[in-house]
């Protein structure tokens, strides 16, 4: 089976002068359909650099990436855009719903833009009850808990249904009960190829595979943080 | 906070002494400056747009409400202007010395309706109106160009307005009727009068000179009087005085230094008052969205700041950062805007107080000018200043976290059950409508500036049509031809000729004051037929005694229907007539009445007539002034303003469109700055749905949602404001003796509306390629 995401050779330098510092220095990752990849690494060592290099938000200095079989690396902004829309969900560590929406419009917004996959409410409607949110899809997100916004974020990451869900560090803001249930949910998606960064070990307990970036590269993890 | 943002906050350690502490706070705001250069450049185009609008209403307030008195002064005008018949200079100036507390005095004998010439083509003139000064040194005019007169030789002094007017000046040669080329040696400026062409061409000549030139031939004789007083508060007790000595002079009028500056302030207040307002407005928006930017700036900076603190540096330094950075964009686009404003009007306002008789201001404006300029610095620097004064005064910890300045947690909008769309523009507008107090200023001083440019293209589109549109004063004869009234018949027989009758118009004063001149108008037959100007009181006249009179003699005169008006005529035969109605009409300030032709003939069988005469539809104009012409005289186009005020109206105009202009550049900044600032505020939330996927059209889509939510109430806003309370205010103020309907109409209303959609178009435009600019990372702070 073809992976759904290839990474080869990714370098990025950041900052200038004497500050210049290379973050990735020439990482390659395969991830296929339904296998979670955790990436662990210490705080500034580049995991979530490296997410923003796969989700298209950023581009790498060198190397290629291939989401979906369409080559990302070497084009424009729109047709990363149009990339990002149709083929990955984003999971961010501060939820970052927008607090003028309600839950379920927070989840509906992938939907609306330009361009976006038809079915969108229906799936909404299926995430939200498969999530167990139903209750609180009317509620704004200041009126939500933080698991309960993690899951709305959640849902919004799936709406377009994306072979590729990319999250954030997606317990650093929630308890550990929480964190465990959106774990869990990460391992329920079913389908899809999932890459966490976090540098909390637990989070690799759902991980079909567990990675650690150390200078600049991916290795993989000792024994006892793989599953 | 990252490590470069250490690094960047170690580089900002607080100075040690004030010197240092200044150096570092120029510093600060100098790297500023080049870090956020499109705010700045955003920032600076508001405030060169407020400066713009207030320099604006500086010039033109500070030429209309101080020019009379620039223009007194310098003509040193009299406290007491006296007009009677002509009488014997011995008799009046008996008369003047007997009055109290006179400090001088000076007569003139004033000719009407002489024939002038000059080089130039159409430079003849037969209804000049010449200044013989006979007596006394003081003049109640200033020479702004040239010389005084001398009590020798073949010279005149001319007006300026009118001098302009015919390329004259010091050394032309003016070509006077009875008296021959006579030399230009200056320009004057007389206040009591308004210039050429809204008056008639006036000019001044040395009676002393006239008496060495042609002997005693000319007899001392004076009809005016100038007064100056010692002191000018027992301008009373010298006015009844005058009136109780002034028995056997007929014809007799009296005009005060101050009741002159009471009419023009009437005139003026107008349009100081609206420009005063709209300038507030600029002030307002551009102020309001400095503050709301500043804010944003300052939230955006909030970890920044707290570094700072937490490292030691103080409030003060924090502040003093952000004004200076404030006060290096705000000290030149202050500059430029008041550059700008000075140009747009000052052209335009020096015209129209050439027109009234008034100098430029010149120099005397660089003090107000210089006033709205640090008015326009110091509202930038203290937009800027006050919030990062709000953020420096919390303490460090809480500032780290990048706690919101305002200690007030945000309430939230009432939530709606109602099933909205969830869609992009829907959003926009939510952003927006979040904000409510901004919401409300923004969109009040836009429907403010709706409102202001809707009665500008208002009174624009009824100046056009003033100017240009004869059936708008009422005329319903498109030619005019100098005529036999026995020519009418032959006229009437010409193809394309709808209509012909003679107009007869004659001058005659109001018997009871005998101060008002009323111009008389007669048709035989049905005047509506030819001259229908709109009924304000009373009926279209029925008999052969009843006539309407204009709204401006009516107020003059406290006249109304049913009343009867006596007109003492150049023949010196008095015309009386029953009032059936009171008519608007802008002809001689609505000094006019019109009356049967049967009477008027009566009263004057010789007043002069011209035909006028209505041309069927579609008729060619061209071919019937040809038809006319073979009659003996060409005929001449009816225009809608007399030619007199066309020069003031042409002049107005141009005022009215340079201040709409600028207006509407104050829209176009407010939209522009409400979506930056909505971008600025929510830029992680245009980040996620960058990050979704949302490209350059999604993100237009949410601004476009914010424009609307701004626009909509705003133009609702400013059409009712106009339609209900600025229109029929100002329409009540602008002329007492007609009716000018400032009721924008669907035109106009579409025309601002649809210049307010362009504006947040380009507003769109403009922000949408900025926010796509920015690397979602940064918004998404990674």
């Amino acid at each position: 089976m073809d992976p759904v995401l290839r990474a080869d050779g990714l370098v990025k330098t950041v900052g200038s002068g004497r500050a210049r510092r290379r973050l990735l220095d020439g990482v390659s990752l395969t991830v296929a359909a339904d296998e979670i990849v955790a990436v662990l690494g210490r705080s500034g060592s580049g995991k979530s650099t490296l997410l923003n290099l796969l989700g298209g938000l950023d581009r790498p200095d060198a190397g290629q990436i291939t989401l979906a079989g369409e080559r990302m690396t070497g084009r424009g902004a729109r047709a990363l855009a149009r990339v990002r829309l149709k083929h990955v969900g984003f999971v961010f560590q501060q939820f970052q719903l927008i607090e003028e929406c309600t839950g379920l419009e927070n989840v509906l917004l992938p939907t609306r833009l330009p361009g976006a996959p038809r079915g969108g409410t229906r799936r909404a409607a299926r995430l939200i009850a498969e999530l167990g949110i139903e209750q609180v899809a009317d509620h704004l997100p200041h009126e939500l808990s933080g698991g309960e916004q993690q899951r709305f974020a959640l849902a919004r990451a799936l709406v377009n249904d994306p072979e590729l869900v990319l999250a954030d560090e997606p317990t650093g803001s929630l308890d550990s009960d929480n964190g465990a249930a959106v774990l869990e949910l990460l391992r329920g998606l079913g389908g899809r190829a999932t890459v966490i960064v976090t540098h909390e070990p637990d989070a690799a307990a759902v991980a079909d595979r567990v990675l650690h970036l150390v200078d600049g590269r991916l290795a993989a993890a000792p024994a006892a943080l793989t599953p | 906070m990252t490590g470069s943002g250490r690094a960047d906050a170690r580089r900002r350690a607080p100075p040690t002494t004030i010197a240092a502490g200044l150096r570092a706070a120029f510093g600060e705001a100098r790297r500023g400056l080049r870090n956020r250069r499109r705010r700045a450049l955003l920032t600076a185009a508001g405030i060169a747009l407020a400066t713009a609008m207030l320099s604006a209403a500086v010039v033109i307030a500070d030429g209309l409400g101080l020019g009379f008195g620039r223009s007194a002064h310098a003509a040193d005008l009299p406290d007491l202007i006296i007009r009677f018949d002509d009488q014997q200079l011995s008799a009046v100036s008996k008369r003047l010395r007997s009055l109290p507390d006179v400090a001088a005095y000076s007569t003139r004998l004033e000719l009407t309706n002489v024939g002038i010439g000059a080089a130039g083509p159409g430079h003849r003139r037969n209804d000049a109106v010449a200044e013989v000064l006979v007596s006394g040194h003081r003049g109640g005019y200033a020479v702004v160009a040239g010389r005084n007169l001398r009590p020798t030789g073949n010279e005149v002094l001319v007006e300026e307005a009118f001098a302009h007017a015919w390329g004259l000046r010091p050394g032309s040669t003016l070509y006077v009727r009875g008296l021959g080329p006579e030399r230009v040696v200056g320009l004057v400026q007389a206040p009591d009068n308004v210039g050429f062409p809204l008056a008639k061409p006036r000019f001044y000549v040395s009676g002393p000179a006239l008496e060495r030139r042609f002997g005693g031939r000319l007899p001392p004789r004076v009809d005016y009087a100038e007064v100056w007083l010692r002191d000018p508060r027992y301008l009373n007790e010298t006015l009844v005085q005058a009136r109780l000595s002034s028995f056997g002079l007929r014809d007799l009028r009296f005009a005060t230094r101050s009741g002159i500056h009471v009419l023009l302030d009437q005139a003026a207040g107008i349009v100081i008052d609206l420009l005063v307002a709209l300038s507030l407005i600029a002030l307002a928006t551009a102020g309001a969205m400095l503050a709301a930017s500043a804010h944003a700036e300052v939230q955006r900076r909030l970890r920044t700041i707290g570094v700072q603190r937490a490292i030691g540096a103080s409030a003060g330094f924090v502040v003093l950062g952000q004004a200076l950075e404030a006060a290096m964009v705000a000290l030149p686009a202050a500059a430029v805007g008041c550059a700008a404003g000075t140009l747009a009007t000052y052209g335009p306002s020096g015209r129209l107080l050439t027109l009234l008789n008034e100098p430029a201001p010149g120099w005397a404006l660089a003090l107000p000018l210089l006033g709205s300029w640090l008015v326009a610095v110091t509202m930038a620097v203290a937009g800027a200043a006050w919030p990062a004064w709000r953020a420096a005064a919390r303490p460090a910890v809480s500032l780290l976290r990048g706690a919101d300045v305002s200690r007030r947690a945000h309430r939230r909008l009432p939530r709606l059950r109602l099933r909205v769309p969830t869609g992009l523009v829907t959003l926009g507008a939510r952003l927006v409508l979040a904000r409510r107090a901004r919401l409300i200023a923004t969109a009040t001083t836009l429907g403010l500036s709706v409102g202001f440019v809707l009665l500008l293209l208002a009174l624009a589109s009824e100046l056009s049509t003033l100017q240009t549109d004869p059936s708008a004063l009422g005329e319903r004869y498109q030619l005019t031809a100098s005529l036999a009234p026995s020519e009418a018949a032959a006229v009437r027989r010409i193809p394309g000729v709808a209509a012909a009758a003679p107009r007869y118009e004659v001058q005659g004063v109001d018997v009871s004051s005998l101060g008002e001149t009323i111009d008389t108008i007669a048709y035989p037959g049905d005047l509506t037929r030819f001259e229908s100007p709109p009924l304000v009181a009373g009926h279209r006249p029925h008999g052969a005694d009843e006539a309407e009179i204009g709204q401006g003699l009516a107020q003059a005169l406290g006249l109304y229907p049913g009343q009867t008006l006596a007109i003492q005529l150049g023949t010196g035969t008095e015309l009386r007539v029953r009032i059936a109605g009171v008519v608007s009409s802008l002809d001689h300030d609505g000094h006019v009445a019109y009356v049967p032709a049967a009477a008027l003939l009566s009263a004057d069988r010789s007043a002069p007539s011209t035909i006028a005469i209505i041309l069927d539809p579609g008729a060619d104009v061209a071919r019937v002034s040809a038809a006319v012409d073979r009659l003996g005289v060409a005929p001449a186009t009816a225009s809608g303003a007399t030619s007199n005020s066309a020069a003031l109206v042409s002049v107005l105009r141009a005022i009215v469109r340079a201040i709409a202009i600028v207006d509407g550049l104050v829209c176009l900044y407010a939209l522009v700055q409400a979506c930056a600032l909505t971008v600025q505020e929510r830029r992680v939330t245009i980040a996620v749905l960058r990050a979704c996927g949302a490209g350059g059209a999604a993100v237009a889509r949410l601004l476009i949602g914010a424009v609307l939510a701004l626009v909509i109430p705003a133009a609702i806003a400013g059409v009712l404001l106009q339609r209900w309370l600025l229109g029929p205010t100002l329409s009540n103020l602008a002329t007492n003796y007609a009716t000018l309907p400032l009721r924008a109409g669907a035109g106009e209303i579409a025309l601002a509306v649809a210049g307010l959609l362009v504006a947040g178009g380009i507003a769109v435009a403009w922000v949408t390629y900025q926010a796509q600019r920015e690397p979602v990372l940064a918004g998404l702070g990674s």
